[in-house]
């Protein structure tokens, strides 16, 4: 009986973890512009893989191959944000047309830090 | 039906799931407008196949498949870096790419600029009055 409680918990978090998933892949497609297809990418490399590894670990038990998983997600959970930070920066100097979207985001303040110039 | 049934179906039907997943954002990798989309489609496919490793690696009680997948992640970040390192020039503060990025904020100022001149004559041949949405700078024009 306790194995089947554990293999519902098990179902349940894998099921997060598509859904997380599936949102970030939809918010990826959806959001036009590419700043907020990295919001919803974020979900999926934080929450989604979250929820896999506790899903794995519960279902193997205590060993050499869990500490294996944690380590992917530590991995993983310090690498997204150094990707997203180099993404946006990609973004910020290969994109023209961004001053059109840096009044409707961040008003004037963005057009001064454009120009490279010391504050 | 067992447990070990139970837990084979789960897996499997999860790794069905994120092998659509991948297939939908490698379509987005192709199609993606912009550079930076396809860096962040493969990125987000880079996670999905760690993912899917991960999953065999249990389904098929193999621990050596979690070695596999953390290499695969270190391979992935540093293939995501170095792309984006490719479009990131070496020292942004450099004299001559200021004046670049000066020249182009100057255009796009001068460009918000004309269409709302253009909006306001409008409004001015259709007799609106009032107050009209401030310029870029805060100013009223």
């Amino acid at each position: 009986m306790l194995e089947w409680i554990l293999f519902a918990v098990c179902a349940l978090l894998l099921f997060a973890a598509m859904v997380s998933f599936t949102g970030a892949v939809i918010g990826a497609i959806r959001f036009g512009f590419v700043m907020n297809s990295m919001h919803a990418a974020g979900i999926g490399d934080t929450f989604g893989i979250l929820c896999l590894v506790v899903c794995l670990i519960l279902s193997i038990g205590p060993g050499l191959n869990m500490m294996k998983l944690l380590v992917i997600l530590v991995f993983l959970w310090f690498n997204s944000p150094v990707s997203t930070h180099f993404l946006i920066q990609v973004e910020y100097f290969t994109n023209k047309e961004l001053y059109r979207f840096s009044d409707r985001i961040a008003g004037s303040k963005t057009n001064e830090t454009a120009s490279g110039e010391e504050k | 039906m067992s447990v070990s049934q139970a837990y084979h179906i789960l897996f499997t039907a999860g790794l069905v799931w994120f092998a659509i997943l991948i297939a939908v954002m490698l379509i987005k990798a192709i199609i993606g407008p912009g550079v930076t989309d396809r860096i962040l489609a493969i990125n987000m496919i880079g996670t999905m196949v760690i993912c899917c490793i991960l999953i065999l690696s249990v389904l098929l009680d193999e621990n050596y498949l979690t070695d596999v997948a953390l290499i695969y992640a270190m391979i992935s970040y540093i293939a995501v870096l170095i792309l984006a390192t490719v479009y990131i020039p070496a020292n942004p503060k450099r004299k001559r790419f200021g004046e670049d990025v000066k020249r182009e904020v100057e255009e796009g100022r001068r460009y918000v600029k004309e269409q709302r001149a253009e909006i306001r004559r409008k409004m001015e041949e259709e007799g609106f009055k009032g107050s009209t949405p401030p310029d870029m700078d805060g100013k009223e024009l």
